[in-house]
C-alpha cells in the first residue's frame, strides 16, 4: 500500500469551524492510475493538499509508503515532497522568467545537484515528453499543452513515489486534454503511482479507479473500468 | 553558493527597473557618506599638518594695555613681557611650566644682496625655537649656542626668501647679506608653505635693540594638562604670577595678550570630532533612506512573487532556501549599487583633491582604505537587515494558499 488514509479528520477554524474531511479512510497501490472525482467544496482539494503534504489534517493517519505523515516540520515535510511526490497542476505553476529546460531542474536545485547534472537530467525528461527542441523557450512560447507536458517533466524529474495532479486538464482543450492522459497513461504503464484529481468524467473515466468524495467522505467503491 | 548567485541575478534581471530605480538610492546615500567622509577628513588632515597641532601645549604672552584701573595706575598703561620673568614663570609655577623661550622681535627692515633685497622683522629666538616652532631645516643649520653667546650675526631664512636673495636656495648657507648697517652670514634655509620668518640669535637682537630688559614675546610651555579646564586653570595662575610682577589687576585679560594654544587645540579638536560625528549621521541617515527603499522594495517583490514563492515551496524549497534568497538578493543590491557609489564618491573626492590642492583648509579630502572596508560592512549589514522581514514574510507563505488559482 504506496498511499494509506485511516479515519483522517480535517476541520478549518473559524467563526464557524468548517468540518472538511469528516473520517477519510483510503489505500492506493503501487503503481496504480486512480482518479479522486467530487464536485466543489465536497474536500477533494483539501485531500489532495494532505496527500500532497501541503497542509495538516487532525485526527487520523496518513503513511505515505509505510511513512506516518503527520505534524511534521518545515524543512521536513519540504524535503519529503521534494523527493516523494511530483506535482502537476491546472494552471501549470511555471516560473515564468525561467525557460523550460530550468523550470524543469528546479526540483534538483533544491537537492544541491551541480547545475552541470541538473541540466542533463532535465533534458532527458524533456526528450521523454517529447520536448526536446523547447527546451531553451520560456513558458510564454509554449502552448498549454506543452506547458502542462513541461510541468510533469519537472515533476518526474526527482523519481518521486506519486505524482499527484490537481485538476491536469483543467485549462485544456478535448484534444490537448486527451494528450496529457495519455501521457499519464503512459508513466503509468512504466510503473509510476498516479493520482488525478478532478471533477471531469471523462478525465476520471481515462482511469483505472475512481474514488468518489461526497461531503467530506469517501463514497463505497463501484469499481468501474471504461476503455 | 555560485547556483544560488545565478538564480538571483536571474530574478534582479527580471525586474531591471526596479532593481535600478532601487539601486540608485543606495548608491546616492553611500556617494554623500564617501564625500561627506572625505571633505571632513580633508579639514583634519590640515588641521593635523599645522604645526601648532604638534606643539599645541603652549601659552604665548604678547605685550598689551591694562584695561582697568589698580593700585592708583590708570588703565591704558602699555605692558611688555619682560627677561625677569623667564624665570618668575617658572618658579612660581613649578608644577606646569616647563621651558619658558623670550623672543625680541625688531622692527621691519631691509635686508640685501646685490642681487635682489627683501623686507622683513627679523626675530630674535634660541636654538629651541627650532622645535617650538615647528622649523624644517633644508640646508645648513638653525640658531645655535654659540651664536646667542657670542651674539653672532647668523641669520636663518626661509627658503623663497633664499632664492629671491640669492637666485638658488642651495648655495645660499656661507654667503653673505647686508641689512641693519651689518653684514649678516646665512647659516641655514628652511622650508615652510605659511611663513617667512627671519631668524636671528635672540642675544644679537636685543644688542640691536638697545638692550632693554623687555621681550615681543614669551613661549611658555606648559605641563601636567589634560582638559581645556587645565589649561584655563595654568593660564589663571600665570596671569597672576605676571600681574604681581607688573602691578595690574589679575583679571584684566587685555594688560599682558595671552594666547592659549592648549585650550584653542582642545577645543578646534573637539569642534572637529562633533564634525565628524555629523558627517556620519548625515551620510548614514541618507544612507537609512535609501536602505528603507530596499526593504520597501523588497516586500513589494515579495508580495508580487508570492505565487512563485508558493511553486518553489510546493517543489520542495525549505523555508530557510526562500529566507537566504531573499536576504541575498537584497545584499546583492545594496552591495552592487553601494559600491557604485562608493566608486563615484571616490572619483568626486579625488576632483576636488585635484582642484583645492592649493588651499589650505583641505588637504588630500580623500577616504581612505579603511573607511571603504567600514563602508563595506555597513553594505552588508543594512542589506541583510534590509531583506530580513520581507524575507521572513516570504517564509510565511502557505504554499496552499499561494498556489490557490486566482
Amino acid at each position: 500500500m504506496i498511499i494509506s488514509l485511516n479515519d483522517v479528520n480535517k476541520t478549518y477554524p473559524g467563526a464557524v469551524p468548517l468540518h472538511v474531511l469528516k473520517g477519510i479512510n483510503l489505500g492506493i497501490e503501487k503503481g496504480e492510475l486512480v482518479s479522486i472525482m467530487g464536485a466543489s467544496g465536497s474536500g477533494k482539494s483539501t485531500l489532495l493538499n494532505i496527500l500532497g503534504i501541503l497542509d495538516n489534517y487532525d485526527t487520523g493517519e496518513y503513511r505515505l509508503d509505510g511513512l506516518l505523515i503527520k505534524n511534521l516540520s518545515e524543512n521536513h515535510a519540504a524535503e519529503l515532497r521534494n523527493k516523494m511526490i511530483g506535482f502537476v497542476f491546472q494552471s501549470f505553476n511555471l516560473i515564468s522568467y525561467k525557460n523550460a529546460l530550468e523550470n524543469v531542474a528546479l526540483p534538483l536545485f533544491y537537492q544541491g545537484v551541480s547545475r552541470k547534472k541538473r541540466n542533463r537530467l532535465a533534458m532527458e525528461q524533456l526528450e521523454r515528453m517529447g520536448l526536446a527542441d523547447r527546451a531553451h523557450h520560456m513558458p510564454g512560447e509554449l502552448s498549454g499543452g506543452q506547458k502542462q507536458r513541461v510541468a510533469i517533466a519537472r515533476s518526474l524529474i526527482t523519481n518521486p513515489t506519486i505524482i499527484l495532479a490537481d485538476e491536469p486538464t483543467g485549462a485544456l482543450d478535448s484534444k490537448t486534454s486527451k494528450e496529457v492522459m495519455e501521457v499519464f497513461r503512459q508513466l503509468n504503464r512504466d510503473g509510476m503511482t498516479v493520482v488525478i484529481v478532478t471533477h471531469d468524467p471523462g478525465v476520471a473515466a481515462a482511469t483505472d479507479r475512481v474514488i468518489r468524495i461526497e461531503d467530506g467522505l469517501i463514497v463505497p467503491a463501484k469499481p468501474q473500468i471504461n476503455v | 553558493m555560485f547556483d544560488l548567485f545565478r538564480e538571483i541575478s536571474q530574478t534582479l534581471r527580471n525586474n531591471r527597473l526596479r532593481t535600478f530605480l532601487t539601486g540608485i538610492a543606495v548608491a546616492w546615500g553611500i556617494f554623500m557618506l564617501i564625500v561627506l567622509l572625505g571633505m571632513a577628513r580633508g579639514v583634519l588632515n590640515s588641521f593635523e599638518s599645522m604645526s601648532w597641532s604638534q606643539t599645541s601645549n603652549r601659552i604665548t604672552v604678547y605685550p598689551g594695555n591694562t584695561s582697568m584701573e589698580y593700585k592708583g595706575y590708570r588703565e591704558g598703561r602699555p605692558l611688555s613681557p619682560e627677561m625677569s620673568d623667564v624665570d618668575l614663570l617658572y618658579e612660581k609655577n613649578p608644577d606646569n611650566v616647563g621651558d619658558v623661550m623670550p623672543s625680541a622681535s625688531l622692527s621691519s627692515t631691509v635686508f640685501s644682496t646685490s642681487k635682489d633685497y627683501l623686507t622683513a622683522g627679523p626675530s630674535g629666538v634660541y636654538p629651541k625655537a627650532r622645535t617650538i616652532n615647528d622649523v624644517d631645516m633644508k640646508y645648513g643649520r638653525f640658531i645655535n649656542d654659540a651664536d646667542i653667546l657670542d651674539k653672532r650675526k647668523s641669520i636663518v631664512l626661509e627658503e623663497k626668501d633664499a632664492a629671491l636673495l640669492f637666485g638658488d636656495a642651495s648655495t645660499a648657507v656661507g654667503q653673505r647679506l647686508d641689512g641693519l648697517g651689518l653684514s649678516w652670514l646665512v647659516v641655514g634655509i628652511y622650508a615652510s608653505d605659511w611663513r617667512n620668518d627671519v631668524y636671528i640669535p635672540f642675544t644679537t637682537a636685543k644688542m640691536l635693540s638697545g638692550n632693554d630688559s623687555k621681550v615681543n614675546n614669551l613661549q611658555v610651555e606648559i605641563k601636567n594638562v589634560q582638559t581645556i579646564g587645565d589649561g584655563e586653570k595654568v593660564e589663571e595662575a600665570l596671569r597672576g604670577t605676571l600681574a604681581k610682577a607688573h602691578d595690574y589687576d589679575p583679571q584684566d585679560k587685555s594688560a599682558l595678550y595671552m594666547f592659549n594654544r592648549f585650550t584653542n587645540y582642545l577645543q578646534s579638536l573637539t569642534a572637529f570630532n562633533i564634525l565628524n560625528v555629523s558627517v556620519w549621521v548625515i551620510g548614514i541617515f541618507t544612507l537609512l533612506s535609501g536602505i528603507i527603499g530596499v526593504s520597501n522594495i523588497m516586500f513589494v517583490s515579495v508580495r508580487e512573487r508570492t505565487h512563485e514563492i508558493g511553486i518553489r515551496r510546493a517543489i520542495g524549497a525549505k523555508p530557510r532556501a526562500i529566507l537566504t534568497q531573499i536576504i541575498l538578493e537584497s545584499v546583492s543590491i545594496t552591495f552592487l549599487f553601494g559600491y557604485i557609489g562608493v566608486f563615484f564618491g571616490m572619483c568626486v573626492t579625488q576632483l576636488i583633491a585635484h582642484f583645492t590642492a592649493q588651499t589650505e583648509f583641505l588637504k588630500n579630502p580623500t577616504v581612505s582604505l579603511q573607511i571603504a572596508l567600514e563602508v563595506t560592512i555597513v553594505l552588508i549589514v543594512a542589506g541583510a537587515l534590509a531583506g530580513l522581514f520581507p524575507a521572513l514574510k516570504a517564509t510565511k507563505v502557505k504554499p496552499v494558499e499561494a498556489l490557490r488559482d486566482e
